[in-house]
């Protein structure tokens, strides 16, 4: 009990108590050890910090370092990867659609080259055939034209030698061409 | 094995005085009283005790010697005590604090020895060997396995503190294992600045991770419930986190003296039966016979004791980073 009652809270505590030259008990409080504890450990620390645990430490920190280095590198690459996945993707996705716009566009051109080409076509024709139409209706007008003359001459060879004996040239001329004006 | 020996040669050596006759102040050594009370010689009516006197702090250490007792004494000088305000500081070199000085020597070159080693292994690119490798080993396990992941994240700035608390406490519990040797951490006051070193590393850890915060591990004030029922709680609960903050170093000191000086004294109790036995079989051949058995006893006991010196420095270091991993992550 003498022991317990010697574990005082404090170190001044327990030197006040401690009568001088007493044995000391199990659970006496010793200032002096307890100096030399805290300077030992403190020199301990100090010397193993400095010197031993970085050495020992040193190669696992090391790789601790690389292998979070690595990770993060690995994520930027995979970030940087996806980054260009993305922009090909997106490329390409630009290139299709430039395609189809070009083949839409060509498309679209040809249609309306076919169907310019189709018109003018059947313009050019239509002309052509308006023209030969004239052409023939102008040629038939003259060949009309000349064939009456032609037929009012023969007619009047013909009348002339016919009546010849009868009539002057010009009472039967005048004749004739009243006919063949009333024919028409 | 070794130490076995010694122990046993050195006290029978001595078997002619009696053995302990503790002390009513000793009362940790009960077991042992017991026993040593039966073997007290009361030739010149003087009882002399062996076993605290090992276990005790004392003026004087002893060295191997041939001559009569087996051991020499040497007596330690004494200082003046100085003396610092009202505080009266005795500084002398007692035996725990040669045998602490001892240790910490031996730790500083093997660990020097050590760091040298895994640095030029490092270096070479090959696996370390031989005691740089065994430290390494030991090092990178309480490190990786044990610190870290107890005060939890960023406590890479407390591993050094913990593993110098862990290699001194080894070190002075294996010192305290060999023959002539005295066992440092098996002394309340060596314990107490240690259990003080970590009790001051937890709180400082706790200030730094909590900031203002920290008040909190102090003074218990929820917030989420209604003051009615705060303001009792609180009442309740501050004295208990108080206590809470000083039982965790207590237990710290009491554990790591209390299993060191126990199991010397159990040791040094199973010896003493040695003498008791021979005393009661009146130095026969019975008595050889008899000592048998305390000797098995205690070769186990040091078996044990070589376990336990291991185990209570890993739990002196496991149980700060714990409570510093707790008081990092306590937000209340």
């Amino acid at each position: 009990m003498a022991a317990f009652a010697a574990l005082t809270p404090s170190v001044l505590a327990a030197q006040e108590h401690a009568p001088a030259g007493a044995p000391p008990g199990l659970l006496t409080v010793d200032g002096g050890l307890m100096f030399w504890t805290l300077i030992v450990f403190i020199a301990i620390f100090t010397i193993l910090a400095k010197f031993a645990f970085p050495a020992i430490l040193g190669a696992v920190q090391a790789r601790e370092a690389a292998l979070v280095k690595a990770i993060e590198e690995a994520k930027a690459d995979r970030e940087a990867a996806a980054k260009l996945l993305a922009d090909h993707k997106a490329q390409i996705d630009a290139a299709r659609g430039d395609a189809q716009k070009l083949i839409a566009d060509g498309r679209q051109t040809a249609e309306a080259m076919r169907s310019t080409m189709l018109e003018e076509t059947r313009k050019q024709q239509s002309d052509l055939l308006e023209r030969a139409k004239r052409d023939i209706e102008t040629e038939k007008t003259a060949a009309i034209a000349d064939l009456r003359r032609e037929a009012v001459t023969l007619a009047i060879a013909a009348a002339g030698k016919v009546i010849e004996k009868n009539l002057d040239d010009a009472q039967n001329k005048k004749l004739v061409e009243g006919y063949l004006s009333s024919l028409n | 094995m070794h130490s076995r020996f010694s122990r046993l040669f050195r006290f029978i050596a001595l078997a002619a005085v009696a053995a302990a006759l503790l002390a009513p102040a000793d009362v940790v050594a009960q077991a042992g009283e017991e026993h040593a009370a039966q073997a007290a010689d009361t030739v010149g009516g003087k009882k002399k005790d062996y076993i605290m006197p090992h276990v005790l702090n004392s003026d004087h250490t002893y060295l191997p010697w041939l001559g009569h007792g087996l051991e020499k004494e040497i007596a330690l000088p004494h200082w003046e005590p100085i003396h610092i305000g009202p505080i009266t500081l005795d500084l002398s070199p007692t035996k725990h604090v040669v045998m602490l000085l001892i240790a910490s020597t031996l730790l500083v070159i093997v660990m020097l020895v050590a760091a040298k080693g895994a640095q030029r292994a490092h270096a070479e690119g090959r696996p370390t060997r031989g005691l740089a490798a065994a430290i390494e080993a030991m090092v990178l396990y309480l490190r990786n396995d044990v610190i870290l992941p107890n005060v939890g994240h960023n406590g890479e700035k407390f591993v050094p503190f913990c593993l110098t608390a862990f290699f001194l406490i080894l070190f002075c519990n294996l010192l305290g294992l060999i023959p002539y040797m005295g066992t440092a951490t098996g002394n309340i006051s060596v314990t107490a600045t240690l259990a003080l070193l970590s009790f001051i590393m937890i709180e400082v850890a706790g200030m730094r991770a909590l900031g203002a915060g920290y008040i909190n591990t102090i003074v218990w004030w929820p917030h989420d419930l209604p003051v009615s029922v705060k303001l009792p709680v609180t009442l309740i609960m501050t004295p208990v986190e108080i206590l809470g903050k000083f039982t965790k170093p207590f237990a710290l000191a009491m554990r790591l003296f209390a299993n060191m000086t126990a199991g010397h004294i159990a040791v040094l109790a199973l010896i003493g039966m040695v003498f008791t036995f021979a005393q009661l079989l009146n130095y026969g051949v019975g008595s050889w016979v008899a000592a048998l058995i305390p000797v098995g006893l205690s070769t186990a006991i040091m078996g044990l004791e070589v376990f336990v010196a291991f185990l209570q420095s890993f739990i002196f270091m496991l149980l700060t980073a714990v409570f510093i991993g707790q008081i990092r992550e306590s937000h209340h």
